[in-house]
């Protein structure tokens, strides 16, 4: 709660930007979204792409296990079954790529209700290794179910195209990803308002509680798995058509841990918490390399230590962040936006 | 929790911030540049390190004889760590940053991932790590060549091999459950069965399985003259080897380019002498005539493995398609470039392929049978250079 | 060859990788036995130990029967380690943050690996006989016959040590309920280190024998997913369990890749999991909690 923000109304109080800075903040970073394109090249497009592809996936998890306290390590199987959907439909069907990317997510969401099932008898860890099962399982899918995804060698698909546009480049690629992602994340952000969303946090706390005051379990967590999955299936079918190759390798099973380490890094049970955690993750590769590269002048062979020491990172980040700053990247933002509030008067 | 710790994940969070501001290089002059997404760290990294000295090295040398019509070859590359994502990556830095001509992948899949990208540029062609059959069609990779023989035409060359030297054979395929390893199993079995060959047995390994018993069980049931081996690059043939030869079985055990390095099988030891396996280019011992390794032996006095030699012959075919479009007179693209290398024939290679080479298809479709012999630690051939009809 | 026979010895190759798993399995069951943590760093562990003995028994050309124990407590102290280092300041925090902190934990291993010895594939030093063995005329893999020997008298000492040791005695009692053995004057954070030592040892162990049987190499640490299925299945709480779960599935698994093709283990191997699950969700041999307010 802050201090100086008194509320005259419901509508002010239901705001989601409630101070005047935040209001500030937010339309310096919309037209920072709009401006990109025009300022940035090619790579660092490429790098918002996928960033913004891995931020509406990470806020689907951050849903399903930030606010609802069910962990997932199934996350990529389900975007790899947005990626597929789209697939299949661009290359046997020819339909529009709106209504591919959102069957995407609904097939997804359908997938991800069969997958949330045994959180009916089982939860916490179990669950996460249940779902560790169900991601190998549709991996065997991918590779076996050969008429529909073509097999270990994959489905390759033409690009989307709007009004006879082929959105083949980045740039054009930006305007199809970037309007889902801040629709995706300003719905989760809603989300949260809503009764459904209450609910959500009300089992993470205490599940048996939860089921005491009324809520539905079973019905709760099933929507919360749904609408993970049709975040990464949208977010899979995003990545569809920005790779236009879709392969059971393009989605591991690390990727799946990628966005719970994003999720950890960022800040569970916060929406700024997924954006922040999915961007650092996604460009930390690339800082990494930059580092590689200056030390390169020191280290003789030092490129060939970068993707070890990649991987060291992505766990001591995980790691790190647990132990030390269990609240992620979104507590540290908060501090310092504490710290400048009552700036310079107290420090 | 104390505030040093908490300051610390602070800085770490802000270094990524502060490293956002990198401008790119812009330094062009008329250099024909060569880019590459080489797999320096991660699983083929033994691979990618051979190969980023065998393309440096020619590269060297072709701009020590005064390049190309007086141009200078620059060789631009980074590390991938063998992930398609990374490899995208590498592709549109390096692309954003130099006026790419020639480009080398570091696998199949992305290869597939930035075929549409290269169509849709049109101004540069790409060679790379991978064999996969798919990608030997100029219809649908206009823009891709393959340095050496397709996977499927490197089995079949075994099975050219198995059909010369003990005609009606039995083999068993031993696959690796990956792309991969999956590539040539269908058309291998067809074009067994044309060369009279029996394929009694077919076996799909998932990725990452170390214990082989039960598919030893299996083989030493079928009791195959020849297994095939594809889509590993060591393990677990050593260990499919070592226990068929423990029961007794007088198989034949043969291997494709990339389980072809004799470092690799020299750490294997006994079991290893007498593995079969097909080989693209020469080794770096060779002792036959080869101008070129003899020039590579000056310059590397120790053992380079076959990744080197695979990166080595893709430089020299991307050196000697930029050579002709430049003689043609016309301006380096996708479409000269690739008009240009495949007008490839009859090239002589200096030694690194034994006979006279011509570009087919995407492919370069010539290949010969080498054996391990473990005593010298040597891969010795065993055939004349086979060249693939179709 | 009649086909029993061939059924005998696929059965038994099966049985021998069985026991590989239940000894993998065991890592698992001790870490959670006592500490309630779910480690899925064992297979990374178990990797580790296969890397300190060809450091060893390569690197330094020491003697595999020396080299055997040096990695055991090697991969006993990265046990003990990591509990001081990233468990001990977890206590009190959720299963799964401590979870994810295992799962961290494996990446980095993963990456040390890489980085002190590449990420090529390698075979370790023979410290195994490769004669073949036959039970009557049933053809063995000596190597499988080995590590089905070892894992079952390390198995085997672990079930009477649980029972009549005093340390056992302790870890069980800490596992029942902390503050009681707190009470009873147990060492319960003793307990818990020893308990990861153990562990880690274990993991070591079978990482050394699996080493032997597949050659090693940086990502053989997806072991652990398989022994992970057998303590879902079997109990996480269960080294009877683990036992009897690590060789049923080991079995499930060598007939699924012979009379229906290798692809399949995977898919067959987690169906089996998720079965298990809905059915038994404490596993078939754990102990049910109840869960109060």
């Amino acid at each position: 709660m802050i201090i100086g923000t008194a509320k005259e109304s419901y509508p002010a109080d239901e705001a989601l930007l409630t101070t005047a800075p935040q209001r500030v903040w937010m339309t310096i970073f919309v037209i920072a979204l709009i401006a990109a394109p025009f300022v940035l090249s090619n790579y660092w497009l490429y790098l918002a792409c996928l960033a913004m592809i891995n931020v509406i996936s990470a806020t689907g998890l951050n849903v399903l296990t930030g606010y609802t306290g069910q962990v997932s390590l199934g996350q990529a199987a389900f975007m790899a079954v947005g990626a597929y959907t789209v697939a299949y439909l661009e290359r046997s069907l020819g339909t529009p790529f709106l209504l591919n990317i959102l069957a995407g997510g609904v097939i997804a969401a359908a997938i991800g209700l069969v997958v949330g099932l045994p959180s009916l008898r089982v939860k916490g860890l179990y669950l996460a290794i249940a779902t560790i099962a169900a991601s190998f399982i549709l991996h065997f899918v991918f590779v076996n179910w050969t008429a529909v995804t073509n097999g270990n060698s994959g489905a390759t698909l033409a690009p989307a195209t709007v009004f006879g546009i082929e959105l083949a480049t980045y740039d054009r690629l930006y305007w199809l990803i970037m309007p889902f992602a801040v629709l995706l994340v300003w719905g989760a952000a809603n989300l949260f308002r809503t009764r459904i969303g209450r609910a959500f946090i009300a089992i993470r706390d205490r599940d048996i509680s939860a089921e005491v005051l009324g809520i539905p379990l079973l019905r709760y967590k099933l929507m919360s798995f749904a609408i993970a999955s049709f975040y990464a299936g949208i977010a899979g079918g995003l990545w569809a058509y920005l790779f236009r190759v879709v392969t059971p390798e393009s989605f591991p099973f690390l990727t799946s841990i990628f966005l719970l380490a994003a999720i950890i890094v960022g800040g569970m049970g916060t929406i700024l918490g997924g954006i922040l955690g999915a961007v650092f993750m996604t460009l930390t590769p690339e800082l990494l390399r930059v580092v590689v590269d200056l030390a390169s002048v020191f280290v003789p062979d030092a490129a060939t230590l970068l993707s070890p020491v990649r991987t060291i990172v992505f766990g001591a980040l995980i790691v790190g962040f647990l132990i030390l700053e269990p609240r992620g990247l979104t507590e540290i933002v908060d501090r310092i936006r504490r710290f400048f509030r009552l700036w310079p008067f107290r420090t | 929790m104390n505030i040093t710790r908490r300051a610390g994940m602070a800085a770490l969070a802000g270094a990524t911030a502060l490293t956002m501001v990198g401008a790119p290089l812009a330094a062009q002059d008329d250099s024909i540049v060569v880019g590459g997404s080489l797999p320096l760290t991660g699983v083929f990294a033994f691979a990618g390190i051979a190969i980023e000295k065998g393309m440096s090295d020619y590269f060297e040398i072709a701009n020590e004889e005064g390049g190309i019509d007086g141009r200078q070859i620059e060789f631009v590359y980074e590390d991938t760590g063998y992930e398609v994502n990374q490899s995208v990556a590498v592709f549109n830095q390096l692309t954003s940053q130099n006026d790419i001509d020639m480009y080398y992948g570091d696998s199949t899949g992305f290869a597939k991932t930035i075929a549409p990208e290269l169509q849709r540029r049109g101004d540069m062609i790409m060679g790379g790590a991978s064999f996969a059959s798919e990608l030997n069609d100029p219809e649908e990779f206009p823009y891709i060549f393959i340095p050496g023989p397709d996977y499927i035409q490197q089995v079949g060359i075994l099975l050219e091999y198995i059909a010369d030297e003990n005609p009606g054979a039995s083999i068993a395929l031993v696959n690796s459950d990956t792309e991969f390893g999956r590539d040539p199993i269908e058309t291998t079995k067809e074009r067994a069965s044309e060369l009279g060959l029996e394929v009694v047995e077919e076996i799909i390994t998932p990725p990452g399985a170390a214990d082989v018993s039960t598919e030893v069980l299996r083989l030493r049931r079928s009791r195959p003259d020849y297994i095939i081996f594809h889509g590993y690059v060591l393990s677990p043939i050593p260990e499919f080897v070592s226990q068929i030869r423990e029961l007794g079985l007088d198989t034949q055990f043969m291997g494709t380019f990339w389980s072809m390095d004799s470092s690799l099988w020299q750490s294997v030891g006994e079991a290893a002498d007498g593995f079969l396996g097909v080989m693209p280019y020469r080794y770096y011992y060779d002792e036959e005539e080869a101008p070129m390794l003899d020039r590579i032996r000056e310059m590397r006095p120790e053992y380079q493995a076959t990744g080197y030699m695979q990166g080595f012959f893709s430089a020299m075919l991307m050196t000697e398609a930029a050579r002709r479009a430049v003689a043609n007179g016309a301006e380096l693209n996708g479409d000269t470039l690739k008009s240009a290398l495949s007008s490839i024939e009859e090239f002589d290679t200096g030694g690194i392929i034994g006979v006279p080479v011509s570009v087919k298809g995407n492919a370069v479709p010539f290949g010969r049978v080498y054996e391990f012999n473990a005593e010298s630690g040597q891969m010795e051939p065993v055939s004349d250079w086979i060249e693939l009809e179709d | 060859m009649s086909e029993w026979l061939f059924f005998l010895e696929v059965t038994l190759a099966g049985l021998g990788s069985g026991a590989l798993l239940a000894l993998t399995a065991l890592a698992y069951v001790l870490i959670y036995k006592a500490t309630r943590v779910v480690n899925l760093a064992v297979g990374e562990m178990l990797m580790l130990g296969a890397y300190l003995f060809f450091a060893f028994a390569a690197g330094w050309g020491l003697s595999a029967w020396i080299a055997i124990p040096l990695a055991i407590i090697g991969g006993g102290l990265v046990g003990g380690i990591v509990e001081r280092g990233l468990i001990r300041p977890m206590l009190g925090e959720s299963a799964i943050s401590v979870f994810m902190v295992t799962v961290g934990l494996g990446s980095v291993i993963v990456g040390l690996v890489e980085l002190v010895w590449g990420t090529d594939p390698r075979a370790l030093p023979a410290f195994i006989d490769t004669s073949p063995l036959f039970l009557g005329e049933a053809y063995v893999s000596r190597k499988i016959a080995v590590a089905f020997v070892t894992a079952a008298i390390v198995i085997g000492l672990f079930l009477i040590l649980f029972r009549f040791w005093r340390g056992g005695v302790a870890l069980r009692a800490t596992a029942t309920d902390q503050a009681a053995a707190y009470s009873c004057g147990i060492n319960v954070p003793g307990v818990y280190s020893a308990a990861w030592v153990i562990g880690g040892a274990t993991a070591a162990g079978a990482g050394l024998l699996l080493g032997a049987i597949g050659g090693i190499s940086p990502v053989m640490g997806v072991f652990g997913l398989s022994a992970l299925v057998v303590v879902i299945v079997g109990g996480l709480d269960s080294v009877l369990g683990a036992l009897i779960g690590g060789l049923a599935l080991g079995m499930i698994q060598s007939w699924t890749s012979t009379y229906v093709g290798g692809e399949y283990t995977n898919v067959v191997t987690f169906g089996i999991m998720i079965f298990a699950l809905m059915l038994r969700p404490y596993g078939l041999f754990g102990t049910h909690e109840i869960e109060r307010l």
